[in-house]
């Protein structure tokens, strides 16, 4: 009940909150801000809203308030028991503001009977609305001081150039307990911060949410269970519950525990400098900076750091480990959930890998600041850390370990990103050749007696047929492990399902995950919370891109006109390869060559995106460049790639989507996507990622990287394309519309004749609806069997050995098709039948 | 025998021309309405459709953009 309230009341909330936000940072580019702006109050600022449409556009992004992704969330929370739970206090919200708030004629809330402005709201950076949203003036002063508590309690929904967008929620208050911040610290902070008073609600709110969590740590010490709380009231009603005192070892049967006070003055993480004082401040900012303010920062920075010292006063009891499970769901049932925590300092138990970084390896601001949210007071928290590619996830990773300083497992998305970590882990470490075991399906390395660090793939893992003699003893191995750290490469792509197989087959004390884009079109993101951890800290790309930590994109969209041929028979038929007649568009591939020519002149290297394989592979053959997809082997990918970055007459080369994620190409810095996944927000940012490591040289242009993304005009390819920039939009970047290339008339391009074209089209119309679907299938069947097998499939249709899936014969198997369904649907069914029918299947064969 | 039908001149780029023509043959808008086809970018279509064939139009772009009045689950 409470949950369907909330949610309608929040649809609302945001697109409103969101258009005025939006009406700000029109009015702040228009006038001089700091004397006009903060003067209005939110509603005026609507006034000029409608004047420019593009930019309407490009910021309509409703990324969490579409109102059928939030069905499918409360779907989804609805089974999860523990989701359940905290929808219920964020219900409670919603009952909690009963307000009467008056719609102007453009949605906007009138807040203002609300919301006292205060005197001194000149240098204050925040408005806090009571729908839970934030706007951040991010040419405040305080900027940066409210930006990170901001990151801390709150969701970034939008963070373009001038205003900031946050959200409060139940997972973000969450986090923010279990990074160390108190009740009391949040609220007086942000009112703090607020230039009006804060709404009576959102106080309430963040007290519901915080008040239960967090007070709770489940302590692994000396491979002994403990639950330690600092607020000794707590402990009492715990104890006084039947359950819980059960699960309770008494005090003679307790060992005294050894206290070993060494740990502790080590440093918070592997390769932790001092943190330079970041107050380099001017004296001119720090007057405009209200004195209550720079205080409390200064004292919530400090908390953070000292809580090892609090630690002293803690209450705690021993916990009978067999009973783990039952006191987690008793505490959750009481609402007091328990936060894990892995004192990996004084685990005795597993014993010490020898692995450092290396002095070399230094760290950028924002990772040491990811690290300290992890290791905060000296023991490891699970969480999730979100960093833009290309920033150094991997870097974050391999520190973690060498801070842990237990086995580790980490596990990647696929055999090339395995090799990557690996590399990564010799570069940045120690670690040398028997320390590292690789496990995936090309090369299984013998676990060495002391190996401490193991790479392999979800799939490896999670893989349920047979496997090899060799597989199967390094599973053994595995299972008998206790991992200290598990490190999750890219674990936004991780369903649930397969994550809690891999959960129930390895044993880890604490849980790493590291993405970029934190986003998925089925919003089962919210499953990570629990199975993981909240995330710990959410980089912003536009700082890290003006500090030159990141490439600086320019993304531009280029229209390309349909040819009259091409659209017709696009409007005539109504099936998939509608796809197939917008991607191999002449001018679109016209517009391609054009611009791979003016960039490889430039000397630049780039990559062509183009998620539909039989468009790749007609088009790379006409260009006549190499091109890697799901069925190329590994061999051949690292030799393409190999001679992408050293050979210099080898500039261009064509990818599907086996390239989106973790393949790391320093050298590229041109992007051109001719074709893609529908709307996928996580695609589209994920390729970016591609081109975003720092370039070296080219201070002196604007932009060092380029983003291209080709769309034909007129079809639903420019409908997905508005939908999968939301994403990147919302971080700040801004596309570029370009109508018509300039100076492409002078260049000699294929494609120009009339008949050419109409070769073209005949070539598309013939093409069968096998090769439409060609990479779903060879992507299903790489997750199965880890990429070595695949093609075993193929040979189930013996119309393909004869050639019968040549185009001559396309009409009379397209009649047949309809009931027989097409090869790439057939083995997608395959992928969801039982394995008893997979094997009685390949047997009969 | 003179037949007189009162007719507009439309000016759209080759694609678009294709749209139109599309229209027509399929008697989308209950009948068929271009008169003459003139050139590549140049059609003379009938007046009484005009009104309707710029709503159909008009729901083409919108299928194709998002629009900040329109929420994606709409659709």
């Amino acid at each position: 009940m409470g949950k369907a309230k909330k949610s309608s009341k929040e649809d609302e909330g945001t697109s409103e909150a969101r258009s005025s936000g939006h009406g700000m940072s029109k009015r702040k580019r228009a006038s001089d801000p700091d004397v006009e702006l903060s003067s209005l109050t939110m509603t005026h600022l609507h006034d000029n809203i409608q004047d420019d449409d593009i930019e309407m556009v490009c910021s309509s992004d409703e990324d969490d308030n579409d109102p059928k992704s939030r069905r499918k969330d409360r779907a989804i929370a609805s089974t999860s028991a523990a989701d359940d739970d905290t929808l219920r206090i964020a219900g409670l919200q919603t009952d909690a503001l009963v307000t009467e708030v008056r719609n102007d004629e453009f949605g906007a809330k009138d807040y203002r009977s609300q919301m006292e402005l205060k005197p001194d709201h000149m240098s204050r950076p925040l408005w806090v609305a009571p729908d839970g949203h934030i706007f951040l003036e991010a040419f405040s002063p305080v900027y940066r001081h409210a930006q990170d508590f901001l990151v801390a309690i709150s969701e970034p929904v939008c963070r373009p150039e001038r205003i900031h967008e946050y959200k409060l929620t139940a997972y973000s208050l969450y986090a923010a307990v279990s990074v160390g911040l108190q009740t009391a610290d949040i609220i007086e902070y942000l009112k703090r911060l607020s230039k009006t008073n804060l709404p009576k609600g959102i106080e309430e709110f963040i007290r519901l949410c915080t008040i239960s969590y967090g007070k709770l740590k489940l302590v692994l010490k000396q491979n002994r269970y403990f639950v330690e709380t600092i607020h000794p009231d707590v402990i009492q009603t715990l104890l006084k519950d039947e359950v819980i005192s059960q699960c309770r070892l008494r005090y003679d049967e307790q060992a005294p525990l050894t206290e070993d006070p060494a740990g502790k003055s080590g440093p918070t993480f592997a390769g932790s400098t001092t943190l330079p004082n970041e107050d380099e401040s001017t004296q001119a900012e720090k007057d405009s900076v209200p004195q209550d303010i720079v205080d409390f920062y200064d004292k919530i920075d400090r908390d953070e750091d000292d809580e090892a010292e609090v630690q002293s006063k803690v209450v705690s009891f021993e916990v009978k480990q067999d009973l783990i499970e039952v006191l987690q769901k008793r505490c959750i049932e009481l609402e007091y959930p328990l936060l894990a925590e892995y004192d990996f300092r004084h685990d005795q138990h597993n014993p010490d890998i020898n692995l450092d970084l290396k002095p070399s390896a230094s760290h950028r601001p924002y990772q040491e600041k990811s690290l300290r949210k992890m290791f905060g007071n000296g023991r490891a928290r699970s969480g999730i850390i979100v960093l833009p590619c290309g920033a150094g996830k991997t870097l974050v990773g391999v520190t973690a370990c060498c801070t842990v300083r237990k086995r580790c497992l980490v596990l990647c998305n696929s055999g090339v990103s395995v090799e990557q970590w690996r590399s990564q882990f010799k570069i940045w470490s120690t670690a040398d050749e028997q320390m590292i075991c690789r496990f995936t399906a090309d090369s299984k390395d013998k676990p060495h007696a002391n190996a401490g660090v193991c790479i392999t793939t979800y799939n490896m893992i999670a893989h349920t047929q047979k496997r090899s003699w060799e597989a199967e003893k390094i599973m053994e191995w595995l299972k008998s492990q206790e991992w200290g750290l598990m490190v999750l490469d890219e674990v936004h792509t991780i369903p649930a399902k397969m994550f809690r197989r891999v959960l129930t087959i390895v044993n880890a004390h604490c849980k790493l995950g590291l993405t970029a884009t934190l986003v998925r079109e089925d919003d089962k993101i919210q499953d990570l919370n629990f199975l993981i951890g909240p995330k710990l800290y959410e980089a912003n790309w536009m700082e890290l891109q003006n500090k030159g930590f990141l490439a600086r994109v320019q993304c531009a969209e280029v229209w390309c006109p349909m040819s009259p041929e091409f659209f017709r028979e696009y409007l005539e038929i109504k099936t998939r390869k509608q796809t197939l007649l917008y991607v191999m568009n002449p001018n679109k591939i016209r517009a391609l060559e054009f611009l791979v020519k003016y960039h490889e002149r430039r000397n630049d290297k780039v990559i062509v995106f183009c998620d539909n394989v039989f468009a790749l592979k007609n088009i790379a053959l006409k260009m006549g460049k190499p091109y890697i997809y799901g069925p190329t082997a590994q061999a051949e990918r690292l030799q393409i790639l190999q001679n992408f970055q050293h050979n210099p007459r080898l500039n261009t080369i064509f990818v599907s989507k086996v390239a989106d994620t973790s393949f790391d190409l320093p050298e590229a810095n041109v992007l051109i996507q001719i074709s893609s996944q529908g709307g996928s927000r996580r695609q589209e940012a994920q390729r970016l990622g591609r081109i975003l490591r720092p370039k070296k040289g080219s201070i002196a242009e604007e932009y060092n990287a380029f983003f291209y993304s080709l769309v034909s005009q007129d079809t639903s390819e420019m409908y997905f394309a508005r939908r999968r920039q939301r994403f990147l939009v919302n971080q700040g970047y801004s596309y570029k519309v370009i109508t018509r290339l300039a100076g492409m008339e002078d260049e000699t391009l294929s494609l120009s004749k009339k008949e050419q074209q109409l070769e073209l089209l005949r070539i598309v119309m013939a093409a069968s609806d096998t090769d439409i679907n060609e990479e779903d299938k060879i992507v299903g069947s790489t997750r199965e069997t880890g990429g070595k097998v695949q093609m075993t499939r193929k040979a189930g249709n013996m119309g393909s050995f004869s050639g019968a899936d040549d185009s001559v014969y396309m009409e009379y198997k397209d009649g047949k098709q309809a009931g027989r369904s097409g090869r790439g649907a057939a083995s997608s069914k395959n992928e969801n039948q039982h394995t008893l029918f997979k094997k009685f299947r390949s047997s009969k064969k | 025998m003179v037949n007189v039908s009162k007719g507009v001149l439309v000016k759209c780029d080759p694609a678009m021309k294709q749209f139109l023509i599309f229209l027509d043959e399929k008697e989308e808008l209950g009948k068929r309405f271009i008169i003459q086809d003139i050139d590549d970018e140049h059609l003379f279509i009938s007046k009484d459709v005009q009104e309707m064939l710029k709503e159909r139009l008009d729901s083409l772009m919108d299928k194709i953009s998002i629009s900040a009045g329109i929420k994606e689950g709409e659709r």
